[in-house]
């Protein structure tokens, strides 16, 4: 792997893009024997598989907006991978057509005439129906997409000539882009994850969504940048003190994490209405138990625990080994809001882990990360016009 | 590559490729062209010099308040708590609403001490001071209510769990008592952090009293011994990042167990598992907004323009509309998740929240808290200090009114409507809150007296003059070390300075496209 020290550009990448979309290819025929195997197991595996790669694209869009409205310094370094992460948000919307697809196997509130014999579904009808949940995956579509692609496209402009003014027009946008980003992450995920289950409700809901959207996608900068200091890229721009604020960045949303996961839980637990706790006992039927304790464990004490020294997190082998268990545990927390309410036989509740699950992962996977290293490769990786990129390299964070 | 020699300010210049230098500017934080002498003059002689004629009047208006609220407490206790409005419906109404309201209010300080800290906003050293002042006097306002509500005040112990001779202890499974920790708690690492902040500034006071003056010898023990040798910054500042790192997670516990005291009831319109992170963004939302009416008047009269610079108070603002903006997506949450609920209470707790006997007190909570910040969106707005100053006020009364429509609204109208009764505020009601911002005020005119309300020796870790590499300058100007300040203390270790001028040469290169 080489980089263009005149252009900021790589070359050289060998097969990168190439086996990103050959994994793709294997999980799309995983998935389609999946398809044939067990319908209803492999759209729930799907929509786990869709929703960890959007949230990285979500993650992506709030931290690019996040850093332009603070003004931040240190992060200009980092910000084309999570600009290219972003804009795979329009990809994704085509990646959506198979949970349109399985409707009916993913959301028992879709099934017609249901709603005749079930007083909260008719009374949530005119939210949970069809054509209104389909314009709604459209809205959230549309306002990721224009949003994604104005910030990208501002900021690959930026790369041409050194014009300050271009640092504005981003934060233009990031402000209302914010305030659209919060309601439709929101939404979003009441209408994917928490319809799963139709009667039940928790308003911190999107901001746990959120919360591990965050964290997943400040992991994945951290990974990524590492990898490619493996490959002496950009070795001396992303630098230790920018390795040493991502795991800080991810010490302290993990702790978020859990204080949301943990409010949502305990005033359920505290407030002891059956009607709210049903959510929390099917993840503690059967095999499921065991699931919600290492969810509890992995994606908050072991990354509390590793990442809490200020030696470890910048010990880059440590702080790469802790963002990609961050990652696995993103998976198996979507994989636990969403798995639990697939329909199973009478007495066979626990969880079942397929080899759908991972053909999915790989489909939705290759097919995200492709696109992404194409949209990486295809400009300078560092915004190397942005006025504050001088500052950012020299940041030593002693 | 070349450094410009602005005074103040970070500047950072590169070569475009046509060879035109580049620079990027961030504004100062300091402005006036300080020095370290005229930074300690400044902030020194507001504390040193007469106490002014208005100074006594305002005193004078606070401690009336002050001493009319232990009277009405005597009373209270004489009474017991029927002396308020309450009744058999509606058993929690004001006290409780200025108990989160004050709680509330201290948030903001916290925040900028500890959580702004950790950020590096340098900003945060010209109001840090007196927002944690702020914090120690909301507390001290707030812990007053639920002491006084326990009506038999004489066995107010038995909050506290210690071994006893009757065997008896507080019952662990109620939140009630969860705020005794929390909030205790929270009194104690915000006095500590204060304190250990004041240590340095209350040795230049010391340095520069009368000697042998009384005030000289009380300052000297405050001051615990301290010669600013470089041992005892090095301890300051190690002492100073982990009192930050331990209050950082205070900012949300206080708050969040405040909201249990609500949410973990099964009451339509408490029991919502977003209370907690949206009472801690209201809390700092209020924190910043009386954080803000406050510092307007502090910086008016002591003519502190130079420190809390118009750059200060629209990031303020800012932070006012971003977290009002949180509060209102909490509400908007909570009024759709009640009608997507299905479930005809919850449904009625909100409609009649909005619709209902208390609809006043609704609107008014909207229209303070939810649109009010939102004028913020304009600059014009942000950077006008009559509407800011309206608006934060705006923003406190907001805050108030939240708390009161989710005490009351709630319990007016429960299960039973034979038992639906409307809450009207008696004298003492008023009276012990208004008080309660006479003690507040009374604290907080003092602390203005008496030490000094602006960070004195942080704010000079801020100026340029505090990089090391300031004075150097001129002698080689390759190396634009300005750009790269510490956290506020001045101190600052720079990487390698060979490794930087390559990197600076190779990104020099880098932009031809």
């Amino acid at each position: 792997m080489q980089l263009n020290s005149q252009t900021y550009r790589l070359s050289d990448t060998g097969k990168v893009g190439t086996m990103a979309l050959a994994v793709g290819v294997i999980g799309i025929v995983g998935c389609a024997a999946g398809f044939y195997v067990d319908r209803t197991h492999f759209f729930h595996a799907y929509l786990v598989a869709f929703v960890f790669w959007v949230t990285l694209g979500l993650g992506g869009l709030f931290f690019t907006m996040l850093h332009h409205l603070v003004g931040a310094d240190w992060s200009v370094v980092v910000r084309r991978i999570s600009e290219c992460l972003m804009i795979t948000l329009p990809l994704m919307a085509i990646l959506f057509i198979p949970i349109a697809l399985g409707m009916h196997e993913l959301y028992h509130w879709s099934h017609a005439g249901v709603a005749d014999h079930d007083v909260l579904l008719k009374a949530k009808a005119p939210w949970l129906n069809t054509g209104w949940f389909f314009i709604r995956a459209g809205i959230y579509f549309s306002i990721w997409s224009v949003l994604a692609w104005m910030l990208y496209n501002a900021s690959i402009k930026q790369d041409l000539s050194y014009d300050e003014s271009r640092a504005q027009t981003m934060q233009r946008i990031s402000a209302p882009g914010m305030l659209v980003f919060a309601l439709s992450i929101t939404f979003a995920s009441y209408d994917w994850l928490m319809s799963l289950d139709p009667h039940w409700y928790s308003t911190i809901f999107g901001v746990y969504v959120f919360a591990g959207s965050f964290l997943a996608v400040l992991s994945f900068l951290a990974v990524i940048a590492l990898s490619l200091r493996t490959q002496g890229v950009l070795a001396d721009t992303i630098r230790l003190g920018h390795y040493a604020d991502l795991g800080k960045l991810i010490f302290g949303f993990t702790v978020f994490w859990a204080y949301i996961a943990f409010s949502q839980y305990f005033l359920i637990w505290y407030g002891n209405i059956p009607e709210e706790t049903i959510w929390y006992q099917h993840r503690w039927d059967g095999s499921w138990k065991y699931v919600s304790l290492f969810l509890a464990a992995g994606h908050f004490l072991v990354p509390f625990v590793v990442l809490i020294t200020r030696e470890a997190k910048r010990n880059l082998f440590v702080l790469r080994a802790a963002a990609i268990w961050v990652l696995f545990m993103h998976w198996i927390d979507l994989y636990w809001l969403v798995l639990p309410n697939m329909p199973h036989a009478e007495g066979a509740a626990g969880v079942h882990f397929s080899w759908i699950d991972a053909a999915a992962m790989l489909a939705v996977g290759g097919v995200f990360f492709w696109f992404f290293w194409q949209r990486f490769t295809a400009n300078a990786i560092v915004p190397v016009s942005d006025p504050r990129l001088e500052v950012s390299i020299r940041y030593t964070n002693a | 590559m070349k450094t410009s020699a602005t005074p103040g300010g970070t500047a950072a210049t590169l070569a475009d490729k046509n060879g035109n230098a580049r620079t990027w500017h961030e504004p100062e934080i300091i402005t006036g062209n300080q020095t370290f002498a005229s930074i300690t003059e400044k902030i020194a002689s507001i504390n040193e010099g007469k106490t002014p004629t208005g100074w006594y009047i305002a005193f004078g208006v606070a401690a009336f308040f002050a001493v009319a609220l232990f009277a009405q407490i005597g009373w209270l206790f004489w009474k017991g708590i029927g002396i308020w409005g309450l009744n058999q419906t509606i058993f929690w109404a004001w006290d409780i609403t200025n108990f989160v309201f004050w709680v509330g209010i201290g948030h903001a300080g916290t925040l900028i001490s500890a959580v702004l800290f950790l950020f590096r906003q340098k900003w945060r050293t010209s109001i840090n001071r007196f927002a944690e002042a702020m914090t120690i006097f909301a507390v001290i306002c707030a812990l007053l209510f639920p002491t006084i509500h326990v009506g038999r005040i004489w066995v107010i112990y038995w909050i506290l769990p210690f071994p006893n001779s009757m065997e008896m202890w507080p019952n662990f499974r109620s939140p009630l008592l969860w705020d005794v920790f929390a909030v205790t708690t929270y009194f104690t690492v915000s006095l500590m952090f204060w304190f250990v902040g004041l240590v340095p500034d209350l040795a230049t006071l010391r340095d520069r009293a009368v000697p042998g003056s009384l005030r000289q010898k009380v300052l000297a023990l405050f001051s615990l011994g301290w010669r600013g040798g470089n041992k005892q910054w090095k301890h300051y500042e190690k002492a100073y990042l982990l009192l930050a790192g331990i209050s950082t997670p205070l900012v949300l516990s206080v708050h969040t167990i405040v909201s249990m005291d609500f949410a973990t009831s099964i009451i339509p319109g408490w029991h919502t598992t977003i209370f907690p992170p949206y009472f801690v963004a209201g809390a700092i939302f209020s924190g910043f907004a009386m954080v803000m009416t406050l510092g307007l008047v502090a910086r008016k009269v002591y003519g502190l323009e130079n420190f809390l610079t118009m750059n200060h108070l629209e990031n303020m603002n800012k932070i006012i509309l971003v977290t009002g903006t949180m509060v209102g997506y909490a509400y908007g949450c909570e009024f759709f998740i009640a009608w997507y609920s299905g479930n005809e209470y919850e449904r009625f707790a909100f409609i009649n929240r909005a619709f209902g006997p208390y609809w006043w007190a609704y609107w008014s909570m909207i229209s303070c808290n939810v649109i009010s910040p939102q004028l913020f969106w304009s600059k014009r707005i942000r950077t006008s200090i009559p509407a800011m100053f309206v608006i934060s006020i705006f923003v406190n009364i907001g805050m108030w009114f939240e708390r009161f429509v989710i005490t009351v609204t709630s319990l007016s109208r429960d299960y039973l409507p034979s038992a639906w009764k409307y809450f009207s505020p008696s004298i003492f009601d008023i009276g012990m809150f208004i008080g309660s911002f006479g003690l507040f005020f009374t604290l907080f005119l003092l602390f203005i007296r008496h030490l000094p309300m602006i960070a004195i020796s942080e704010v000079k870790g801020v100026l340029p003059q505090a990089d090391p590499h300031w004075y150097h300058q001129d002698d080689h100007g390759a190396n634009g070390h300005s750009v790269n300040g510490g956290n506020g203390h001045g101190t600052h270790k720079n990487g390698n300075g060979q490794k930087e001028e390559e990197l600076a040469v190779k990104n020099g290169n880098g932009n031809g496209h």
